[in-house]
């Protein structure tokens, strides 16, 4: 069990307000710059502009710098950092649903990954995106995101069920 | 005349830095590792300061088993705190203040059609995420991490996105011949 700076007991309540604080900033730099994702890939493919892919380049790099500095900083938090390297690479960092075999894993990566990029290019932003411009006032984006909210519900109840019998079905039980 | 000259130059430095997306990736990337340093006792999963999908589906889901007593799966970290992680409030909500403070929101209406369409595809978006366990935003703090299936997703992202945008090419040619 990973432990971080606070202890379980002040975590719990500290889960909510944290992450509500870092999505009010995250959210009000989001609506200044029109960061998103899938442009990012877009705008490079179509006009070469590399503006919203340096956002989505610099956020890797970042990623991989802050948690390569609280890992000094706090090496029982980062359980499971260079994942590929101390690890079977080819497996998702613990936290998927288990009981599959690891090739599993990659069509699980692969192909929602190309229909992912091939809806939310069609939508015209990925799901930040949408959901910064829901709250710029696009009824659109408000659609998306009650869609991703009734769709939460259904993946909960059905679908995930589904989808391991699915895989199962065609010989990917571990 | 050249305090003043400097402290613009300085206000220019700083509202080109904040509307610029780098600037934006690098504040997330280092806030879900802080995220993750500060809040990992909670619970699993790691590399998760920062998600669109998962977090609206630990919100929706989280406060569903509270209100309807249901048992809808979530991450732990939000199964084990008082409230689900708030990323997705916060997000909008501060997406809503800049918006009204520069001015820029404005409602925006379209068809029936149009908003089926968005529903749809939120919905389908949802379930390719979770089926991969993250939306882009987790998938590239999961190849900072070091996971090699989230780099397998990105790079099959941007094939997605090649092939949509040629689509959509293809469509806008055939309605104006």
């Amino acid at each position: 069990m990973a432990t971080g700076i606070l202890s379980k007991e002040a975590a719990i309540y500290a889960v909510p307000l944290v992450t509500l604080l870092i999505g009010l900033l995250v959210g009000y730099l989001g609506q200044r710059s029109g960061f998103c994702s899938i442009g990012a890939f877009r705008d490079y493919f179509l006009f070469r502009h590399t503006r919203l892919l340096s956002g989505y380049v610099a956020l890797i790099v970042a990623s991989f710098a802050g948690y390569l500095f609280f890992w000094f900083l706090t090496p029982e938090a980062m359980e499971h950092f260079f994942w590929a390297l101390t690890s079977n690479p080819l497996t998702p960092v613990p936290g998927a649903p288990a009981g599959l075999v690891p090739a599993a894993y990659l069509i699980f990566a692969a192909i929602p990954g190309f229909l992912v990029g091939f809806i939310c290019v069609l939508l015209g932003g990925c799901p930040f995106r949408q959901a910064v411009m829901a709250s710029e006032g696009s009824y659109r984006g408000a659609f998306f995101v009650i869609g991703m909210c009734v769709g939460s519900i259904l993946f909960g109840a059905f679908v995930s069920g589904w989808i391991v019998v699915l895989m199962r079905a065609f010989g990917f039980g571990a | 005349m050249l305090p003043n000259t400097s402290s613009d130059t300085i206000r220019h430095f700083i509202s080109t830095l904040i509307r610029h997306p780098a600037f934006l990736g690098v504040i997330i990337g280092i806030l879900a590792a802080f995220t993750q340093a500060l809040l990992i006792s909670a619970g699993g999963p790691e590399a998760y300061g920062v998600c669109i999908a998962c977090h609206v589906r630990d919100l929706v889901n989280g406060m569903t088993n509270i209100i309807a007593d249901t048992s809808l799966a979530l991450a732990p970290i939000s199964k084990n705190a008082i409230l689900p992680v708030m990323g997705v409030v916060g997000i909008m909500a501060g997406a809503f203040i800049s918006a009204k403070v520069h001015r820029e929101h404005k409602i925006k209406e379209a068809g029936n059609r149009e908003y089926l369409f968005y529903f749809v595809g939120g919905l389908a978006v949802l379930f390719l995420t979770m089926i991969f366990g993250g939306c882009p935003y987790r998938a590239a703090l999961r190849t900072g991490y070091g996971d090699l299936t989230a780099l397998l997703f990105i790079i099959m992202m941007a094939l997605g996105v090649v092939a949509g945008t040629l689509y959509m090419l293809r469509k806008a040619e055939k309605e104006e011949s």
